[in-house]
């Protein structure tokens, strides 16, 4: 299941951080990595479908990152699609909110490639566990 | 990886600049419109994800002021607190030091600043913010929070116990202490559901290949959603829709401007190129009219002529972009210096979208501000003064920027005081710029042009604004650089304006190519107001200076090989010699060569080692017949010939 074929979207208004998740994905070895800038060019890409997980940031203009989440979820098409949602510490108080609305793990500004594997791995453990 | 990660700082410091630029209007908007809460969330979110990708680059500085702003504009903007000049003032001030901080990172001159006096202001404004809150009673939800501290407290803080430990748990890699952590210490409600969550099971459902399926054929049955909407075909329109939405707006692209730099230069050798291959065949068109390989070669090369000046168009396209840029950082400086000197004044700012090649991006932020710190500070009257003379109180400054033909038009008009002719004058004669003689005989416009003169300032004590040393003088030089000029109007008491006017483009010119002994240069088109061909006998001599009547009006004249010290005479005994009358502001001459050559498309190759300031050549191009041929700078020639006569 988390194969490094996967198509992987990475959500962020701000292109540099976008290029940074990219970076840290492709050391991973991941090579399927498409972009957009907020939530509302998100989910209009996932609904072109193939994506397998998403790395969204939280606040963006336009649909910010719990709302794409929320959508996703209402969307019987994607409601199983993996989200990975990118915050930064004084958001801490948010990530229940994120939670609660399905997000499959989180991941707190600054993070490093080792972080990211792991979260990325928890995910799709639990996923592979739950089949 | 290398190159990558300064490819990645690269970008950083670009789009975090860009984020700073646009929210740096919305403070000065905040302030006069009161407070609105997109802009607010816009301020928030910019300082927010600059200090997130500052953090992964490990830029420790511009994530602490990011953040310590941040922290303000959280509670601003969740109505915690409300907006205060004090606030407004440290947060504008973090601002600037991110971008100073920005600024050691791209020059690499390894400068820290110490920014902890900063952060610590920025606290301390926060701190003073909240406490004075529930005084003011003006966020009620604020002040009923802030009243019962306790009680609200724990209220706020328990999710968050939870969720701390959570990251302190990932970040130390314990693997699996997240869902003990959780399940121990979370609110009964909340448990259930972040089990729930973080095991997976809520999003996992078994029936996971259904949704699949469904999205194979969406024609199957309509699939009532969770949030009651039973119709999926409108859904699916507004779906196409956005999707046509974001085809547009991923079709941005950030490129390296070295590269498009790259692009510009080779575009100007297949101009150089097809300028050649117009004259050679042209001279086959001569020689074999009528043979049917001519025919072919003619309509080649036309086509080739018609897609080289598509191509230069939209190459110089993608250097340009809009003059917004420059123009979002001037209400913050009329701000500041308004607030300095105590005047109050209204900027208004039109055509921000007029888009300009990025060198003139770059150059006329300079002069522009030099200009509007001139206008508040000597054009417009105070207060009591304008109240006194039946104008509005708050002073106006206009700036309105426009595409007109070729050129780029930016105006900035005042409704001060507007300047008084008589006064410069004796101002000049005072400072040994022109004597009692000289000013008298000075036409008004002509008098207007003496605040252009190096060393002249009207203020009797220079103040910190203005007379800093760097005069109107600056603001010439620097237009003039842009090959632009600039020109000033005056009506006492109605207001000064300032016209700069700048060619589009700085890399392809359109030239009239002129002889002079036998060798040929290029005369930028854009200043030429006329050509004539004159009689020797229609050239007067008073006292020394060659002058011509040009429709009614008297005009210096100058000998072009004179102007470029060719060592020659300019001998040619002809009868007629060509005139050239040029026209810089308000500024005329003319330039005598011997033959006009006709108009031809160039581009301009700076040459290395050449003093532009004083050698009257702005650069070189090659033309058609293949010969390098000098570009003769106008502007430059214009300042140094009539800045020196009327001095």
């Amino acid at each position: 299941m988390n194969d490094l074929k996967m198509k992987i979207l990475v959500v962020d208004d701000f292109s540099t951080m976008r290029r940074i998740v990219k970076n840290l994905l492709r050391q991973l070895g991941y090579e399927n990595i498409e972009e957009a800038e907020d939530g509302a060019q998100a989910y209009s890409k996932l609904k072109t479908g193939g994506f397998g997980f998403v790395v969204s940031d939280w606040n963006m203009p336009n649909m910010d990152g719990l709302d794409l989440l929320k959508k996703v979820r209402s969307d019987p098409e994607l409601k199983d699609l993996p989200i990975l949602m990118v915050t930064a510490e004084a958001e801490k108080e948010k990530v229940i909110t994120a939670i609660q609305a399905g997000v499959n793990n989180y991941v707190v500004k600054p993070f490093t490639g080792e972080i990211l594997k792991e979260k990325i791995d928890k995910i799709f453990e639990r996923l592979n566990a739950h089949k | 990886m290398q190159d990558e990660m300064e490819e990645i700082i690269i970008e950083f410091i670009t789009e975090a600049e860009e984020s700073l630029d646009k929210i740096e209007p919305l403070f000065v908007e905040l302030e006069r419109k009161g407070e609105d809460k997109d802009m607010l969330n816009d301020i928030f979110r910019s300082m927010h994800t600059i200090k997130g990708a500052a953090g992964f680059l490990g830029f420790q500085l511009i994530v602490d002021v990011a953040h310590a702003s941040e922290n303000i504009m959280k509670k601003v903007r969740d109505g915690e607190i409300a907006m205060s000049r004090l606030l407004m003032d440290v947060l504008l001030r973090s601002v600037d030091m991110l971008r100073l901080l920005l600024r050691h990172l791209k020059e690499k001159d390894g400068v820290t600043e110490n920014v902890s006096p900063l952060v610590k202001d920025l606290g301390n404004a926060l701190a003073a913010a909240v406490s004075k809150t529930p005084e003011t009673g003006h966020h009620e939800k604020t002040a009923g929070e802030a009243k019962l501290p306790e009680s609200a407290a724990p209220v706020i803080e328990k999710p968050e116990i939870p969720v701390m430990k959570e990251v302190d748990l990932t970040q130390a890699h314990a693997a699996n202490g997240e869902q003990h952590t959780v399940a121990a210490s979370a609110p009964p409600k909340q448990k259930e559901t972040l089990t729930a969550a973080l095991s997976g099971e809520h999003n996992q459902a078994p029936e996971k290949t259904a949704p699949a399926n469904g999205a194979v054929k969406p024609d199957t049955q309509p699939q009532a959603t969770d949030d009651g909407e039973p119709k999926q075909e409108p859904k699916q329109n507004e779906m196409i829709q956005s999707a046509k939405d974001n085809i547009q707006k991923a079709q941005n692209l950030r490129v390296d401007v070295h590269r498009i730099d790259k692009v510009m230069d080779l575009a100007g050798e297949v101009v150089l190129v097809r300028n050649r291959l117009l004259n050679i065949s042209n001279y086959f068109d001569f020689k074999y009219t009528g043979d049917p390989m001519t025919e072919v070669l003619m309509e080649t090369v036309s086509f080739l002529d018609r897609v080289t000046s598509d191509m230069q168009l939209a190459v110089m396209k993608m250097r340009m972009q809009p003059i917004q840029k420059v123009l979002s950082k001037f209400p913050r400086l009329v701000r500041d210096i308004s607030a300095s000197v105590k005047k109050d004044v209204d900027l208004q700012i039109f055509g921000e979208g007029t888009e300009v090649d990025k060198s003139v991006i770059e150059h006329i932020g300079d002069p522009m501000t030099h200009i509007l710190r001139n206008s508040i500070d000597h054009g417009l009257e105070s207060s009591e003064e304008r109240i006194a003379k039946g104008k509005p109180q708050q002073g106006k400054i206009v700036i309105n920027t426009y595409q007109k033909g070729n050129q780029i038009v930016i105006e900035i008009a005042d409704d001060g005081k507007g300047m008084d002719v008589n006064k410069l004058k004796s101002k000049a004669v005072e400072k040994g710029l022109m004597t009692e003689d000289e000013a008298q005989k000075m036409s008004d416009e002509a008098a207007v042009d003496i605040i252009f003169m190096p060393g002249f300032s009207t203020k009797e004590v220079a103040t910190e604004l203005s007379g800093r040393g760097v005069g109107m003088d600056v603001v010439k030089t620097n237009i003039s650089l842009l090959n632009g000029y600039v020109e000033v109007s005056t009506v006492k008491d109605v207001g000064t304006t300032f016209k700069i006017c700048i060619p589009l483009t700085l890399a392809i010119i359109q030239a009239l190519m002129v002889e002079v002994d036998g060798a040929k240069y290029a005369i930028p088109l854009s200043p030429i107001e006329e050509t004539l061909k004159v009689s020797r006998k229609e050239i007067d001599n008073i006292t020394g200076q060659s002058v011509i009547v040009v429709r009614d009006k008297i005009c210096p004249l100058f000998e072009l090989n004179d102007l470029l010290n060719t060592g020659t005479t300019g001998s040619s005994n002809e009868d007629y010699k060509y005139l050239i009358v040029i026209s810089m502001g308000d500024k005329r001459f003319c330039i005598a060569v011997d033959k006009l050559l006709g108009q031809e498309e160039v581009v301009i190759k700076t040459l290395a080692g050449l003093d532009t300031t004083s050698s009257n050549v702005l650069g070189a191009t090659i033309t058609g017949d293949g010969k390098v041929v000098f570009i003769l700078d106008v502007a430059g020639m214009s300042r140094n010939l009539l800045g020196i006569t009327k001095g």
